[in-house]
């Protein structure tokens, strides 16, 4: 029995550390690849620091997990007293039961119903913004607060209701019987309320997802949104950091609880003198915690400089990993040192068109600057979301290609800035796929590579990726095109491996599937990175997505002539071209393509994929690009992608 | 002296219940108003039932087995979400409870070594943890390099319904274990002793002791695993390789659509029909441990 109960121990340990021991081990591998290792290496630790924007999100996750769990221990605390104390059984019965609420109530409810409130209230106000750190501090509190109570309020019962009579009979006023006598006796639950406090606020991603505002993002928002390029090995540096942190608190802690324990066991007296050191003890680390949370919040909210708030796709910008430029940073120096004023970017990220219109449009968040895809950008100008631009203020605007310009989104230029343009492509591994089978968007459907083949988790990509095959047209507004677009898809579902958007890098690299189609500037961050026995390559189908990004002030924005000046630092040479080498992406700014260091790095098969030769990119945008629909065909559409979805 | 104590009393409880009430009252009970506010309106805010129907009466039509047939699209996705919710629950019962009490008989320095060990993985983001596992079970991953090299065959896992159940059951595995053990820390060896000294053997001393005296933490820890996999949506994401949709996905997906009125119709009713479970569990249990 004993051997049996250990062997059975020993074997969930193992799957509880499985994927730690995992994350531990890649996040010292060489290569990028999460599941092929190379060799040892510290670059994902370099590469962590580095990255201003992974830890500025470290530490707002700290800011509000301490903030959350010491107003909710203090509050939680001074509540479970009165509930305690409360004779009147129904009230009683009531407060238990809205306790309980945010323990029943699976997250994303509790997420929503928070952020329907914040939005409601919040246009009732008129507020141009409803979502901030408040409301997240807000929404942490209430998911912690019930933890919190539900340690202490055991310890109130257990305790003799004697103690603080006898002290008050002896002359003490209720505040220090409480804090003499009741305080100790209960401090246990206290600590371990404030520590459940910590731990779920740290976790939490599902409430932080629905209720988290503008230049105030959490590392696992961070890390959900990371959809245009993978979860690096960077993560998992993160992770191993914290994973000994933790370990070495734990094992602090441990320490000093024997220690006590083993010295108590000596003398009564020094006992108590133990005891009374560690209530010590406690208390100083409370009050040590707390002092620092203050001064976080006050460093937090006391900045009073100039604020940018930018809002960009995920990985979407040069932001000095793998010794590139970090463009946020170098803008806030040459801003400090052209109009001597300091100024802060606070930068958010999105996973989707979508994702950010949802923010913006229900008022949820404000931003001074977005960049959106073409058929966004026009239905936010069809509800009046964007502000027209001040090119008095953007006189780099000049480096803008006259292929860019006037495009249908924006027919007079007044709204908006190209940042890139691209195409979608089709990537296969040459290892698998005959090179033969490797035209037309054919490939995706062909049952010889049934399995391998990778599709979009985003409706209107994957539907488009049909109606190209079909010849279709992909901005129609009648039923039945999409019907049939639809009826493609779900013959191709068998043949599926993956619906994907962000795990499409991975998948790729380590040859785990062989055929997708994705955007061209991705296709060689995918090459860089690729194991050795996958041999990518690209080509573009015949009729296939041309899109262009593009910069825009939404017209919740709060200071519209920071915005712009960001606007054109963002198309002077230096950074545009820096951030080009970053992302990848075909950039429509002449001061790039036009300059030879640039196009000498990429070298001629990157050229050749990311700027084809096309007799007019205008011509063919204008007949492939995607358009707003209506709200009618866009519920549609999602009705139909649910149904593919439950196949 | 006593009453002197008690009005006392009443403003100390006065004072340290305010907060909380009006916290409580403002962003616990309001939002679950605004939650049926908006699943009972339409986009312009007048009164329709229409959310609620669409949930119950949307249809759509799938291909099994070669046979097209028309399905009820939330219903389908509902019932999924039900099922994976509790295998997730059992597997985590079945491999909980017996490390709860091998670690509620151990001597106290390893009770504690081995309940932080437990909590750890708690303390991990829960984002990189699903990922790491979609490095393990992926058809080119750790799993199946190992099974290869000990010249096994591969399995496939990755995009089915296991791999959902494994994420499920690994993400939510210490809140079963947690508040079982909590309980049978507390639970008192004599009775155990005395069951055996009448005569009991194993298996009765665990049916008619143990369990009946554990069920508590048992409730706890089914209401801790059931509700966060029932609703999760990053989990089928990245295990179940988007293949298919769960209710909190769907939540989503109508939040991202920009659907918000049919996102709270959805969310709604998930939330009524587990309020509906989760008293009936309550009653259920606490007339068997009456008797």
């Amino acid at each position: 029995m004993k051997t049996a109960s250990k062997i059975y121990t020993g074997i969930i340990m193992l799957f509880l550390f499985a994927p730690i021991i995992i994350l531990l081990i890649f996040s010292f591998n060489e290569a990028k690849s999460l599941s092929v290792y190379s060799g040892f290496s510290l670059n994902w630790y370099k590469e962590l620091f580095k990255d201003a924007e992974t830890l500025n999100a470290v530490r707002n996750t700290l800011v509000l997990a301490v903030s959350a769990s010491l107003i909710s221990t203090v509050m939680g605390t001074a509540a479970a007293v009165g509930i305690n104390k409360l004779r009147n059984k129904y009230l009683r019965m009531t407060l238990d039961t809205v306790t309980n609420i945010p323990m029943i109530n699976p997250d994303i409810i509790t997420g929503i119903s928070l952020m329907l409130m914040f939005v409601f209230v919040g246009r009732l106000f008129g507020a141009a913004t409803s979502l901030s750190f408040w409301t997240m501090l807000i929404a942490h509190i209430t998911f912690c607060l019930p933890y919190v109570i539900l340690q202490v309020l055991p310890k109130l019962q257990q305790m003799d209701s004697s103690l603080p009579e006898a002290a008050m009979d002896l002359g003490c006023t209720p505040l220090r019987a409480f804090f003499k006598v009741e305080v100790p006796e209960i401090m246990p639950g206290i600590v371990t309320g404030l520590i459940m406090a910590f731990t779920l606020s740290l976790d939490d991603f599902v409430i932080s997802y629905f209720t988290s505002g503008n230049g105030f993002e959490t590392l696992p928002i961070r890390i959900y949104n990371m959809t245009k390029k993978t979860v690096t090995p960077k993560m998992y540096a993160l992770a191993t950091i914290i994973f000994f942190v933790i370990l070495a608190l734990l094992i602090l802690n441990n320490l000093v609880d024997d220690e006590a324990v083993a010295k108590s066991a000596k003398t009564k007296a020094a006992a108590k003198k133990e005891h009374s050191r560690t209530r010590k003890i406690a208390v100083g680390i409370i009050g040590g915690v707390l002092a620092v949370g203050c001064v976080f919040i006050l460093v937090f909210s006391g900045s009073r400089t100039l604020e940018l708030n930018v809002y960009n796709w995920g990985e979407y910008i040069s932001d000095g990993s793998d010794d590139s430029l970090d463009t946020v940073k170098a803008f806030e120096e040459w801003y400090e040192e052209t109009y001597g004023q300091k100024v802060k970017v606070n930068y958010s990220t999105y996973a989707s068109n979508e994702d950010m219109y949802a923010k913006l449009s229900s008022g949820a968040v404000s931003f001074d600057l977005v960049i959106p895809s073409d058929y966004m950008i026009a239905r936010m100008l069809n509800e009046d979301m964007l502000l027209p631009l001040d090119f008095d203020n953007i006189p780099n605007y000049k480096y803008i290609s006259e292929d860019f310009r006037g495009l249908y989104y924006d027919p007079d230029d007044i709204y908006t800035v190209p940042y890139t343009y691209g195409v979608i492509g089709i990537m296969y591994n040459a290892n698998v796929v005959d090179e033969a089978d490797a035209t037309g968007w054919e490939l995706l459907w062909n049952e010889k590579y049934a399995g391998d083949i990778l599709q979009f988790n985003n409706s209107r990509d994957a539907f488009a990726t049909a109606q190209y095959k079909l010849d279709l047209d992909i901005n129609s507004t009648d039923h039945a095109n999409w019907d049939r677009a639809l009826e493609e898809l779900k013959a191709q579902r068998p043949l599926v491996k993956s619906y994907v958007m962000d795990e499409i890098y991975n998948m790729m690299e380590s040859g785990e599937a062989a055929i997708a189609a994705y955007y061209a500037g991705d296709y060689f961050t995918m090459v860089d990175a690729q194991a050795e026995d996958v041999d990518l390559r690209f080509y573009y189908p015949d009729h296939t997505n041309y899109f262009v990004d593009a910069m825009c002030i939404p017209s919740c924005c709060q200071n519209k002539e920071l915005a712009e000046i960001f606007i054109n630092y963002m198309l002077s040479p230096e950074p545009a071209i820096a951030n080009a080498e970053y992302i990848y992406y075909a950039c429509p700014n002449s001061a790039v393509y036009e300059d030879e260091g640039y196009m000498e790095d990429l070298g001629e098969e990157a050229i050749a994929i990311l700027y084809p030769e096309m007799e007019s990119f205008r011509e063919l945008y204008n007949k492939y690009a995607y358009r707003n629909l209506d709200n009618e065909t866009l519920s549609y559409i999602n009705t139909l992608w649910e149904t593919l979805k439950i196949g | 002296m006593r009453n002197k104590h008690t009005s006392r009393g009443s403003l100390v409880q006065r004072l340290t219940l305010a907060p909380y009430s009006v916290w409580a009252s403002f962003f616990i009970i309001v939002p679950l108003i605004f939650v049926a506010y908006y699943a009972f309106t339409d986009s312009e805010f007048n009164f329709t039932f229409e959310n609620i129907t669409r949930f119950f009466t949307a249809t759509s039509s799938v291909t099994e087995n070669g046979v097209d047939k028309e399905v009820h699209t939330y219903l389908v996705i509902f019932g999924r979400s039900l099922k994976l919710a509790v295998i997730s629950t059992i597997i985590c019962l079945i491999m909980g409870y017996p490390i709860a009490y091998i670690i509620s008989r151990a001597s106290a320095r390893a009770q504690k070594i081995m309940i932080t060990l437990i909590m750890i993985p708690m303390w991990m983001n829960f984002l990189i943890r699903t990922y790491a596992w979609m490095t393990i079970l992926q058809d080119t991953g750790i799993l199946n390099g190992i099974l290869e090299s000990l010249g096994l065959r591969p399995v496939h896992i990755i995009g089915t319904e296991a791999a959902v159940v494994i994420g499920m059951v690994y993400d939510y595995f210490p809140y079963m274990i947690l508040p079982i053990y909590s309980v049978m820390a507390k639970m008192d060896i004599r009775l155990i002793e005395a069951a055996r000294d009448l005569g009991c053997n194993s298996v009765g001393v665990l049916r008619r002791v143990i369990w009946p005296l554990s069920l508590p933490g048992v409730i706890s820890g089914i209401n801790m695993v059931l509700i966060p996999s029932i609703s999760t949506f990053y989990i089928s994401q990245k295990l179940g390789n988007g293949m298919f949709y769960l209710i909190g996905d769907a939540i989503e997906g109508q939040y991202i659509a920009n659907n918000l009125h049919f996102a709270a119709a959805i969310a709604f009713i998930l939330m009524v029909i587990l309020l509906v479970c989760m008293a009936l569990l309550q009653r259920a249990t606490s007339r068997k441990t009456a008797v």
